[in-house]
C-alpha cells in the first residue's frame, strides 16, 4: 500500500492505493503542535480499513512545515558569514517594495539579525582567483559569536563562491568539525548561481529551517518505528519531484511550496492518461486560489519564488513582499480568492470581493461563529449551490437566513439588487480576480488558454471550475476524483527529481567550460539518483539553458537536445529564437549573438512500473434530488442534485449539482457532464 | 510659519438607492443613474488588468536594463479625449506624463488620426518630460473602417537607454541647453495607415548610439499595444461601443468619488514648505529653491509651485507633468484608499507650477537629469502635507537616488559603461522607523548585484554596507545610509556622479533630527583621502577608490521620547553608536551583554530636554539646512 500525506494548515489529508489498485481517503485537522500526530492518526485509520494484512510500501508526504516556519516567525536561531563589507547584502536585499503610496510598508525582517551575521576577511574575484587570501584566524572570533550567541544553525555565503567555492568550503569544513552539532548551510551548495541576494537569501532560508524541518522529520520518524512502519519515506519538493528524508534534511529549502505543487503534478501525471496535454491547474481552497500550467504533459517551473509575499500583486510586476527563495519552483499564480473571501462596498460605490478573509473564524456568517461579514460561501449558499444541511457530509449546518440578511443588507440594498443579483454579482467578480491567476500562467507567458482544458480541484474549485472556464473560453472542464484531497493523491503520481544548475560566464563562455560543467551537472545528477537507489536504466536527464540575446537584460529557459557542448552551442542560436517568438512575439535579426548565463538539470528517477491506477470508480450512487438553484439568465430553477457515482459516460445536461464528501460542483446551464473511464468528471461547455 | 487648519466639511454623501427584489429576476437591470454596479467592477478589474498586462509586455520584451531595473516606463488607456482611464504598473513619476503627452498629439493631429497610425513624441516643450522617454501611442477604432473619433488609445512611455546629444545615456546634469540632450521628436506618425514612416526611422536610427536597443525598445512598446488592441476587441465583443463609453466614464468617476471622499476625511487647511536642492552642477554651490503650498477645502486638494526658483541652467529643470507626478505621489500617500489611478483622481488634485521655474521650465531649459527635482518636489510636497496631516507623513527620505556612471575601456581595449542608482533609506514615520535599505517612494528599482558589476566591469566593489549613527534620531528613527566603494582595475575611466543632500540635510519632522549628509570621497581610509563634490565628472586612475555614500534619512518625534530598548537593539544591531545613543537619544548603554541604565538614562534626558529647550511644537520643525548663513540648524546633535 502507498500512502500519501498532505499536511496543510487546516487539514491533514491522506490518500491511500492498494496493491489491488483500491483508493481509501482520510480528512482530519491537522495538529500544528506535532503534525507528527496528525499523521499517524491517519495512518492508523488507513490500516484499520485495510485489514490485517496490509504492508506499508511506501510514503509520501507534502509539507507546509517550510513556509509556516518562515512566516510565522519559528526559524531557528540562525546567523550568517560573510564577506568582510558585504554583512548588509541580506537586509538591503535588491532594493524593490512590492506596494507604492503606503508609507507604512514594512520590509520583513531579515532571518539573521545584524550581530548575527559575521565577516571573515576574503574575497575571490568574478574569475575564481583569489583577490584577498582568507584570514582563517577570524574564524575563531566568529566560532565564539557561534557560542555565545547559542546559534543554533550557520549560513555561509561568499563573493563569487560560485565561480570558486574554496574558500566557502574551508569556512564549512572548519565549522562541521570544531562544531558538529551546528546546522551549516553553504551557498555554492545550495545554488552555484551569480547574484549575491538571491544566493544569500535562499542560503539562509534553508539555515534557517533545517533544525525546524530536522526535528520534525526525526519525529514523525520515531513515531513511524513505533506504529512499525518502515518504508521509505519521500518528500514533496516545490519544484514538483520528490526527494528522500535525508536529502530534505540537507535542503530543507526545497521543500516550501511543497503541497500546492503535487496537486499540479497530480493533474501533470493524469493530463496524459486522459489525453487532455495542455492543462490549466485551478486549485481553490478556503482563502487563496492559486493556478498553474501543465504543457505537453510537463508542469510549467518557475527559476525563483518568495516566500510570504501574499498573493498575486498586479501583474507580478512588484516584487520585494517576501523572501526569495532561487529555486526551480512549480509555477504557481495566487490571488486572494476563496471561500471565505469578504464581499463588500467600497466608498466609491464599487463592489469588492478580498482579498480580506473570514478565515475559518469567525468564518462566513452561515457558519454562525459569529462572522458578521457576508464572503462567497454565503454567496454559494443563497443561490442553492451549497448544501444547506452543510459541509462534509452535514457535521456542519449552514445559516440561510443569516447569510440572506446579511447579503441583503450589505450587498443587494446598497447596489439596488435583488439578493440573488448581488449574490451572483460577487461571484462574477471573484471569478475576475481569479481569471487574474489563470491568465498570468497562460496568456501572459504566451500561451492561448483557449487551446487548454482546465483541472479544478480544493474544496471550491469544482464551485467555480464551470463559470470561469467559460468566461476564459476554455470548453473543457476535469473535476479528478477526490478534488479535495486531490494533493494528497498528486503526491502518489509523482517523480523522484533534482534540481541542479551552474553560472556561466555569458559572451566570453567557450565550448571547453560547457563540457566540463555539462559533465560535472550530470555527474552530480547520477550521483544523487545513484543514492536514492535508481538503476542507470532508470535515470533521465534533461538540460536546460537560461540564455538571452546578447544586450538583453534578462534570460529565458531554452530546453537542449543532449549532445556534447559543440553541439549545443550550434543547435542554441534557433532553439532560442524559437522560444523567445513564442514569448515574446518576435525574433532579433538572423546572427544576433546568444549568450547562455547558466545551465539547468533535471535528473529524473523514473519508477519501474507506472504509478497511475487504471482508474478510480465513484463510490456508489446516492440517492438523487433536488433543491432550488438561482443562475445567470434562468432565475430561480429546480436543480438535481446528484453524486458522482450517478453519471455515466453519456453527457447529462446542466443544470445540476454534483455534491460529494470533500467538494461540490456546479453545472450550470448550457454546460453538460459525464463521467470518464477514469472516474473524473468531464464538463463541456457550449 | 504656522499651519491653519481647518475642521473639513464633511461630504456625507450617501447612496440612497432602493432595494428592487424580484423574485426571478435573472437579468441584471441597468439603473437609470448609472451602469450596472456588477458590471463596472467586472469592468474595470478588465481594463486595469489590461493596462497591467501591456506592462508586462514592455518588462519581457526590452532590451534595456534601465526599463526591467527601474521599471521606467508606463503603459495606460486614455479615451478619445486623451484622459487617462487605466494605468499599468508604473514609477510614482509617470503619473501625470501620458495624459499631458496624447493630449499634445491631439492637439497637432486633431482630426487626422486613422486606422494603423501610430504616434510617437519625445519633446518636453510640447507634452513630454525628458528627451529619453519616448511616447507611443495607438488609436483603437471599434469598427473596421469606421469613422469618427478612436474609442480609446493605447500608451506607452519608456525611458530608451540612449537618444543621441553629446553625452552617452543621453543623461548629463551638466548639459545646459536642449539642443545638446539629443534627439528631439514633436508629435509625428511612426506609422501611417499601417505604414512605417521611413524617413523618421532613419532620423532615429542615425541620432542615437546603440539604435539596436531603441528599435528593441520601441517594438516592446508597439507589443504591448499590440496587446491592448486585442483586448479591447474583446471588450467591445462584450460590451458594444454604447455601453463601453458608458463604462469608461464610470471607471473614471468612480476614482473621483473614491479621491473626493479620501480628501474630505481630511482637515481642511493651508501650509507651505520650502526645500533645497544642493546645487544644479554648473552655478556649483548656489542652492536652488523648491516651495510647495498645499491648500485643501472640501474634496479638492491643491499643490502651488508658486515661489520656486526660477528654471537653471544645468539640467534639472521640471516639465509641468513631473511636478505634477511629484504632487499626486504625495497625495496618494496621505489618502485612506489607493485608488486606481485615473482622470478621476486628477480632478479632485490641482497642480499649479508657474511657467519659467525649475517646476514647469519653458525652453531651451535642459532636463535630462530632471529625476533629481522630481525627487525633490516630492519631498517638498510631503513636507507641507505633513504640517497639515502630522500623522500621514514621514520624514524626508535619503533625497532621491545616486546615479553613478562609470565608463571606459578595459585592458582588452573592450568600451563598458556601468550606470547605477544607489538608495536607501526613508525617513522615520509616525508610528515605526524608517526603512533602512529600501528604494525611495518616488521611484521603485532595483540595486545592481555586486558580483555582477565585478563580472562586467574592470571594477572591484570594496563594500556595501549600512552606516551607523546616520539615521536622523527620533522618537522613530530615520532610515540608515548605505555605501558602496569602488577600486579602478582599468588604466583609467570616467567617472560621472549625480548626489544632493550634501548641504540641504534630509528633514526630521516633530521634533526628530535630520539625516546625515551625502559624501563622496576619494581614496577613503588613505593619507589621499579628499572629499569630493556632490555632483562631479572625473577620471577615475588605476587603483584609485571611490566612495559614495548615501544621506541617511530624517527622525520623526523627539528622540529623547525613544523607547530606551528600541535605541539598545539599535546598538545591537550596529546602527546607532554606544556614543550616538548617549548623544543623540540620552541613553545610557553599559556593560556586556549591553544593557540600558535606566536611571542614568531618565537624568540625563531630563538635562538635555532642558538643554534643547521646550518641546518641539507638534506640528513640525524647520527644515534642517547646513552651510547656509540664512538657516537654521535645528537638526545638529546636542
Amino acid at each position: 500500500m502507498r500512502i500519501g500525506i498532505d499536511i496543510g494548515g487546516t487539514f491533514t489529508d491522506l490518500v491511500a492505493i492498494s496493491d489491488d489498485g483500491k483508493v481509501r481517503t482520510y480528512k482530519t485537522a491537522s495538529t500544528p503542535a506535532d503534525y507528527s500526530i496528525g499523521i499517524v492518526d491517519g495512518l492508523q485509520a488507513l490500516l484499520r480499513a485495510a485489514g490485517p494484512n496490509a504492508v506499508v510500501s511506501e510514503l509520501l508526504h507534502a509539507t507546509t512545515i517550510g513556509s509556516n516556519t518562515v512566516l510565522e516567525g519559528k526559524t531557528a536561531r540562525t546567523a550568517l558569514i560573510t564577506t568582510r563589507g558585504f554583512r548588509d547584502v541580506l537586509e538591503i536585499r535588491d532594493l524593490r517594495m512590492p506596494r507604492l503610496y503606503d508609507i507604512n510598508w514594512t520590509k520583513p525582517a531579515p532571518l539573521v539579525p545584524r550581530h548575527l551575521r559575521l565577516e571573515v576577511t576574503e574575497k575571490t574575484r568574478a574569475d575564481g582567483s583569489i583577490a584577498v587570501p582568507l584570514d582563517i584566524t577570524s574564524l575563531a572570533e566568529i566560532i565564539r559569536t557561534l557560542t555565545v550567541e547559542k546559534v543554533e544553525s550557520v549560513a555561509v555565503c561568499l563573493l563569487h563562491s560560485y565561480a570558486n567555492p574554496e574558500h566557502e568550503k574551508i569556512v564549512a569544513t572548519a565549522l562541521r568539525k570544531l562544531m558538529p552539532h551546528m546546522a551549516v548551510s553553504v551557498s555554492h551548495e545550495i545554488l552555484p548561481e551569480i547574484k549575491e541576494y538571491p544566493r544569500t537569501s535562499t542560503t539562509v532560508i534553508n539555515a534557517a529551517i533545517q533544525p525546524v524541518v530536522r526535528a520534525y522529520l526525526a519525529s514523525l520518524g520515531t513515531r513511524l518505528a513505533g506504529m512499525g512502519v518502515s518504508a521509505p519515506f519521500r518528500l514533496m519538493q516545490s519544484n514538483g519531484g520528490l526527494a528522500s528524508s535525508d536529502w530534505v534534511q540537507d535542503r530543507p529549502a526545497g521543500i516550501v511550496e511543497s503541497g500546492p505543487a503535487a496537486g499540479v503534478v497530480g493533474a501533470a501525471a493524469l493530463s496524459m492518461r486522459i489525453g487532455a496535454p495542455q492543462l490549466i491547474t485551478f486549485d481553490m481552497g478556503g482563502t487563496t486560489a492559486k493556478a498553474g500550467l501543465v504543457e505537453n504533459g510537463q508542469v510549467l517551473r518557475t527559476e525563483a519564488m518568495e516566500i510570504g509575499a501574499g498573493v498575486l500583486s498586479g501583474a507580478r510586476l512588484l516584487v520585494g513582499g517576501g523572501y526569495m527563495l532561487k529555486l526551480p519552483a512549480v509555477d504557481l499564480a495566487e490571488v486572494g480568492a476563496g471561500g471565505g473571501s469578504i464581499c463588500r462596498i467600497d466608498p466609491g460605490g464599487a463592489p469588492k470581493v478580498g482579498p480580506q478573509s473570514a478565515g475559518a473564524d469567525p468564518g462566513p456568517v452561515c457558519y454562525r461563529r459569529g462572522g458578521t461579514e457576508p464572503t462567497i460561501t454565503d454567496c454559494n449558499l443563497v443561490l442553492g449551490y451549497l448544501d444547506p444541511a452543510g459541509l462534509a457530509g452535514g457535521s456542519v449546518a449552514l445559516d440561510v437566513p443569516a447569510a440572506t440578511a446579511a447579503i441583503e443588507e450589505k450587498l443587494a440594498r446598497p447596489l439596488g439588487l435583488s439578493v440573488p443579483q448581488a449574490a451572483m454579482g460577487m461571484l462574477r467578480i471573484a471569478t475576475a480576480t481569479m481569471m487574474r491567476a489563470i491568465r498570468a500562467v497562460s496568456v501572459e507567458r504566451g500561451r492561448d488558454v483557449r487551446a487548454c482544458s482546465m483541472m479544478a480541484f480544493g474544496g471550491n474549485g469544482p464551485m467555480f471550475a464551470a463559470s470561469i472556464a467559460r468566461e476564459l473560453g476554455i470548453t473543457s472542464v476535469i473535476v479528478p476524483p477526490m478534488p479535495g484531497l486531490f494533493s494528497a493523491f498528486g503526491l502518489l503520481l509523482a517523480d523522484t527529481e533534482h534540481h541542479l544548475s551552474r553560472s556561466l560566464p555569458g559572451r566570453s563562455l567557450t565550448p571547453d567550460m560547457l563540457q566540463t560543467q555539462l559533465t560535472s551537472l550530470l555527474g552530480e545528477g547520477e550521483s544523487r539518483l545513484e543514492a536514492e537507489g535508481f538503476a542507470p536504466r532508470q535515470r533521465e536527464a534533461r538540460i536546460s539553458a537560461m540564455a538571452r540575446y546578447a544586450g538583453q537584460s534578462s534570460e529565458i529557459a531554452v530546453a537542449l537536445r543532449p549532445g556534447t557542448a559543440a553541439q549545443i552551442l550550434q543547435a542554441l542560436p534557433e532553439a532560442f529564437a524559437a522560444e523567445h517568438e513564442k514569448l515574446y512575439g518576435f525574433r532579433a535579426p538572423e546572427g544576433e549573438p546568444v549568450e547562455i548565463m547558466s545551465l539547468a538539470l533535471l535528473a529524473r528517477g523514473v519508477p519501474s512500473q507506472s504509478r497511475l491506477p487504471l482508474g478510480i470508480p465513484p463510490s456508489m450512487p446516492m440517492a438523487t434530488g433536488h433543491r432550488p438553484a438561482w443562475f445567470d439568465g434562468v432565475g430561480w430553477t429546480a436543480t438535481p442534485v446528484i453524486s458522482r457515482g450517478s453519471l455515466t459516460d453519456v453527457p447529462r445536461a446542466g443544470p445540476m449539482i454534483i455534491q460529494e464528501y470533500d467538494a461540490t460542483c456546479v453545472v450550470p446551464p448550457g454546460c453538460s457532464a459525464a463521467l470518464d473511464g477514469f472516474g473524473n468528471i468531464r464538463l463541456t461547455l457550449g | 510659519m504656522a499651519a491653519k487648519i481647518m475642521r473639513a466639511d464633511r461630504h456625507a454623501a450617501k447612496p440612497s438607492l432602493s432595494c428592487t427584489a424580484m423574485q426571478n429576476d435573472s437579468t441584471l437591470p441597468v439603473p437609470a443613474q448609472g451602469p450596472n454596479p456588477i458590471t463596472a467592477e467586472l469592468f474595470r478589474n478588465a481594463i486595469v488588468a489590461l493596462a497591467d498586462e501591456m506592462a508586462l509586455t514592455i518588462y519581457r520584451a526590452a532590451y534595456s536594463g534601465v526599463l526591467k531595473n527601474i521599471m521606467d516606463y508606463s503603459t495606460a488607456i486614455c479615451d478619445a479625449e486623451g484622459r487617462l482611464v487605466a494605468q499599468g504598473l508604473s514609477l510614482p513619476g509617470h503619473l501625470a506624463s501620458i495624459p499631458t503627452a496624447l493630449r499634445a498629439c491631439l492637439a497637432h493631429f486633431k482630426d487626422d488620426i486613422a486606422e494603423g497610425d501610430v504616434l510617437v513624441m519625445n519633446d518636453p516643450y510640447e507634452g513630454g518630460m525628458h528627451l529619453p522617454d519616448i511616447f507611443i501611442f495607438r488609436p483603437f477604432f471599434p469598427v473596421k473602417g469606421g469613422d469618427g473619433k478612436p474609442l480609446i488609445w493605447a500608451t506607452t512611455v519608456c525611458h530608451h537607454t540612449d537618444v543621441g546629444g553629446r553625452v552617452p545615456g543621453s543623461n548629463a546634469s551638466d548639459s545646459t541647453e536642449i539642443f545638446a540632450e539629443g534627439l528631439r521628436i514633436p508629435p509625428l506618425k511612426l506609422m501611417e495607415k499601417g505604414v512605417y514612416n521611413d524617413t523618421l526611422l532613419r532620423i532615429i536610427d542615425r541620432n542615437v548610439r546603440l539604435p539596436g536597443r531603441v528599435m528593441g525598445d520601441i517594438r516592446a512598446q508597439l507589443a504591448a499595444c499590440e496587446i491592448a488592441l486585442r483586448g479591447m476587441a474583446d471588450l467591445v465583443t462584450r460590451h458594444g461601443v454604447v455601453e463601453l463609453q458608458v463604462l469608461l466614464a464610470e471607471t473614471m468617476d468612480h476614482s473621483e468619488r473614491l479621491a473626493r471622499h479620501c480628501l474630505a476625511e481630511l482637515a481642511d487647511g493651508e501650509a507651505t514648505f520650502t526645500d533645497w536642492i544642493d546645487d544644479d552642477q554648473i552655478d556649483a554651490g548656489v542652492p536652488i529653491k523648491l516651495v510647495c503650498t498645499v491648500r485643501k477645502t472640501g474634496d479638492k486638494m491643491v499643490f502651488d509651485w508658486t515661489g520656486s526658483s526660477a528654471q537653471v541652467k544645468g539640467a534639472i529643470n521640471n516639465t509641468w507633468s513631473y511636478t505634477a507626478g511629484a504632487s499626486y505621489c504625495a497625495a496618494k500617500c496621505v489618502m485612506s484608499v489607493n485608488m486606481a489611478n485615473n482622470d478621476g483622481v486628477f480632478r479632485a488634485i490641482e497642480v499649479i507650477a508657474p511657467p519659467g521655474t525649475i517646476t514647469n521650465a519653458l525652453p531651451p531649459a535642459a532636463c535630462a537629469a530632471r529625476g533629481l527635482t522630481g525627487f525633490r518636489a516630492a519631498d517638498c510636497a510631503f513636507g507641507a502635507l505633513a504640517q497639515l496631516y502630522p500623522d500621514r507623513v514621514f520624514a524626508a527620505s535619503d533625497g532621491g537616488n545616486t546615479g553613478i556612471t562609470i565608463g571606459g575601456t578595459d585592458k582588452d581595449r573592450k568600451p563598458y559603461i556601468y550606470v547605477d542608482f544607489l538608495s536607501g533609506a526613508w525617513g522615520g514615520r509616525p508610528t515605526r522607523d524608517g526603512l533602512d535599505g529600501n528604494t525611495n517612494m518616488f521611484a521603485n528599482m532595483a540595486s545592481f548585484s555586486v558580483e555582477v558589476i565585478e563580472a562586467e566591469n574592470p571594477l572591484e566593489v570594496l563594500d556595501y554596507e549600512m552606516l551607523p549613527d546616520t539615521g536622523g534620531p527620533g522618537q522613530f528613527r530615520g532610515g540608515v545610509s548605505l555605501r558602496r566603494t569602488w577600486r579602478m582595475l582599468a588604466d583609467e575611466g570616467i567617472l560621472q556622479v549625480r548626489a544632493d543632500r550634501a548641504t540641504h540635510l534630509p528633514y526630521g519632522l516633530q521634533g526628530g533630527g535630520p539625516g546625515t549628509s551625502s559624501r563622496n570621497l576619494l581614496n577613503p581610509g588613505t593619507p589621499e583621502e579628499t572629499l569630493l563634490a556632490a555632483k562631479l565628472t572625473m577620471t577615475l586612475k588605476a587603483g584609485q577608490v571611490f566612495r559614495h555614500e548615501l544621506p541617511g534619512a530624517g527622525g520623526w518625534g523627539s528622540p529623547l521620547s525613544r523607547d530606551p530598548q528600541a535605541v539598545l537593539a539599535d546598538v545591537r544591531e550596529g546602527k546607532v553608536s554606544i556614543d550616538g545613543a548617549l548623544r543623540d537619544y540620552g541613553v545610557v548603554i553599559l556593560g556586556s551583554p549591553a544593557s540600558v541604565n535606566l536611571e542614568a538614562s531618565a537624568a540625563l534626558r531630563a538635562e538635555l530636554q532642558t538643554a534643547r529647550g521646550i518641546a518641539p511644537s507638534p506640528a513640525w520643525q524647520p527644515l534642517h539646512i547646513i552651510n547656509k548663513p540664512d538657516a537654521t540648524s535645528a537638526g545638529e546633535p546636542v
